[in-house]
């Protein structure tokens, strides 16, 4: 009983980190129209630089931190301007694979700069655990989830009751309507960009903070895809009921499962989740529906 | 695409054909007489590349049906691979059966395996196919290494033996070489006849707007679910060959990044040619060779000597990555549409257009 209930509770704070991640993707997607596969090299590109100014540098770890995101978010721009910014108007397909290229790139360089060792990123929150009755919870978790939730409340709000977020989901329902409407799409885009950045470290801070990683911790980007889709790739607010979802039933497969096929089922399940609801529903949970015209 | 002066058809057959000019005829009987002379020339390095080079070349070529001519975007070619390979080595490690019942069964079963996330394809459209065809990849992965031991070996692999046909046995690399020659130019010829024929039309149209092809009568769910039968088939046979000539399948070997390396290549050589296909898988094999053969000179530089023996992956990702972006940028068409401007401008020499 014990062991299944700390299967659900850490599977749903699972789920709530890869909620944070998918909502990189989501702010881009909402605005760009660009799906991002390099989520999870930016993320390990946050972990490395807050250990890069924090250990390498010496620098105070909260000033590492405020640095990490302000150069992530200027990696996001980088990315937006060099290589995004020429392909307006391109057909989709480009997109997609510009920004697998975007992967390979990264994890390449990534490699190059940090190579493949083992790096400890100090804690930024405290490392005990949180004793609940007789469960033991990851408090790096627990506090990146309750981030997560505030967060995605805070950017449901911006962008369905601010100028500038509106702005933004004007955007991302066409470009070319937005523009002759005299919105300032690329600025938008940018802004997008960035932000994104800035929550893949956030979502370094919250998994690694505290512990060794190596570049693999990339694969997490697209371990955070199921959520993206199940929410619907549109919904800010859909992503931490999707994040729930997944994360609840991934640890439900692990506990039930996993004496059936000796572990590994918890990375499979999400897929089969997210391939079954695609069927069903191809726009996702909380998808925008569009109608296409010839 | 212009043809050379004097050349003009006058039958049916003439106008099909693919090679339709004297010179066409003695560049291909000299590209033949170079394969085959290949083996006889090259060193045994030289060799085992160009053996993964006709692995890869089919591989690709059946994407690009997949990708470039029916527009989908598919992330599982390795994956489709990997199930062929299984197939081959499971009918080879327990029923003994000959390679020309094993290899095309790896390529049907693969297939199989394709057109199920082809199904997919039929609700799903732009890059959430790309998520699907992911997914194919972390499912083979996981199925392999779950089936029972007694069908696939889970974490140990399949183990083969050298393959024979009609007792002549395929253990040396020149052997293999002119096996997989023969089979890599049939698929190919094959993917010729594919693509000119009312079902590479069939697949273009989906491309081009699928809903337009719906209204002037093709059957989209059909063409989309056949494109990746025959991606996947191509995927399967390559990775029947893999096994033969690894002589050991696990599912490791059949990585995402195998799948990236294939886009990669479609795209330097340009999307919707079967040229395209070859020129970019080439072009992109012998980089990759390249970078193998100078990786250890270049750990000697005082720079890059942190880095030790991952500065070859490190290095290939950063420039596969770096030339998919640029080719996507500055040349999206790729490099065959260069090869096809110099070729016009030979053509109509000394004429500018």
């Amino acid at each position: 009983m014990i062991s299944l209930l700390s299967h659900i509770i850490s599977g749903a704070l699972t789920g709530l980190l890869f909620a944070l991640i998918a909502m990189g993707f989501v702010i881009i997607y909402r605005s760009g129209r660009v799906f991002n596969f390099a989520q999870g090299e930016v993320v390990v590109v946050g972990a490395f630089l807050i250990w890069s100014f924090a250990q390498y540098l010496g620098l105070p770890l909260w000033l590492s931190v405020v640095l990490a995101f302000a150069v992530s978010a200027i990696l996001g721009l980088l990315v937006e301007k060099l290589i995004l910014r020429p392909l307006v108007g391109e057909e989709l397909f480009a997109l997609v694979m510009v920004t697998i290229g975007l992967l390979v790139f990264l994890r390449g360089a990534v490699l190059v700069v940090w190579g493949a060792d083992i790096y400890f990123i100090p804690a930024i929150f405290p490392m005990a655990g949180i004793k609940v009755g007789p469960l033991m919870l990851d408090r790096g978790l627990v506090y990146g989830g309750g981030l997560t939730i505030l967060i995605a409340v805070l950017f449901s709000w911006f962008f369905n009751h601010t100028r500038m977020g509106l702005e933004m989901t004007a955007v991302a329902e066409d470009h070319q309507i937005a523009l002759s409407l005299g919105l300032k799409v690329k600025r938008s885009i940018a802004a997008s960009w960035a932000i994104s950045g800035v929550l893949c470290t956030l979502a370094a801070i919250i998994f690694v903070g505290g512990k060794g990683m190596t570049f693999m911790v990339g694969d997490i980007g697209l371990a955070a895809l199921p959520v993206a889709l199940l929410a619907g790739l549109e919904s800010v607010g859909g992503l931490i009921l999707a994040g729930l979802l997944i994360g609840i039933s991934m640890g439900l497969a692990e506990h039930f499962l996993d004496p059936v096929f000796q572990g590994g089922v918890g990375a499979v399940f999400p897929f089969v989740i997210m391939i079954i609801v695609l069927l069903i529903r191809p726009s996702g949970l909380f998808g925008w529906k569009t109608i296409e015209r010839i | 695409m212009t043809l050379p002066a004097g050349v003009y058809a006058q039958t049916y057959d003439q106008d099909q054909a693919l090679i339709r000019s004297k010179p066409q005829w003695l560049w291909f009987v000299g590209l033949m007489i170079f394969l085959f002379a290949l083996p006889l020339f090259g060193g045994g390095r030289a060799l085992g590349s160009m053996n993964v080079m006709w692995i890869t070349l089919i591989a690709v070529v059946g994407l690009q049906i997949n990708v470039g001519y029916a527009g989908q975007v598919n992330l599982g070619q390795s994956a489709f691979m990997g199930v062929g390979a299984y197939a081959a080595g499971a009918l080879t490690f327990h029923f003994d059966l000959p390679i020309w019942i094993t290899i095309p069964a790896a390529g049907i079963s693969a297939a199989v395996f394709g057109s199920m996330f082809g199904l997919a394809a039929v609700r799903i459209k732009g890059f959430y196919l790309a998520l699907t065809t992911i997914a194919a990849q972390y499912i083979f992965g996981f199925a392999m290494l779950k089936l029972p031991k007694a069908w696939f070996g889970q974490i140990e692999g399949l183990r083969l033996d050298p393959v024979s046909l009609f007792g002549f046995e395929f253990d040396t690399d020149v052997r293999i070489y002119y096996l997989f020659a023969a089979i890599a130019v049939l698929m190919i010829y094959g993917a010729w006849g594919i693509v000119r024929s009312r079902i590479g039309r069939a697949l273009v149209a989906v491309r081009d707007n699928d809903n337009a092809a719906d209204i002037i009568g093709i059957n989209v769910f059909y063409y989309k679910a056949l494109s990746f039968f025959i991606g996947a088939f191509y995927a399967g046979v390559a990775g029947a060959l893999w096994g033969y000539y690894i002589r050991y399948v696990l599912s490791d070997q059949f990585t995402l990044w195998l799948s990236v390396w294939y886009l990669g290549m479609l795209i330097v050589g340009g999307m919707g040619s079967i040229q395209g296909a070859i020129i970019g898988t080439v072009v992109i094999r012998l980089l990759q060779e390249f970078i193998t053969y100078f990786a250890p000179w270049i750990i000697t530089i005082e720079m890059f000597s942190g880095i030790g023996g991952e500065i070859i992956f490190a290095s290939m990702n950063m420039l596969l990555g770096g030339i998919i972006i640029l080719f996507i940028i500055f040349e999206p068409r790729g490099l065959v549409h260069r090869w096809n401007i110099i070729k016009e401008s030979y053509r109509i020499w000394p004429f500018p257009h």
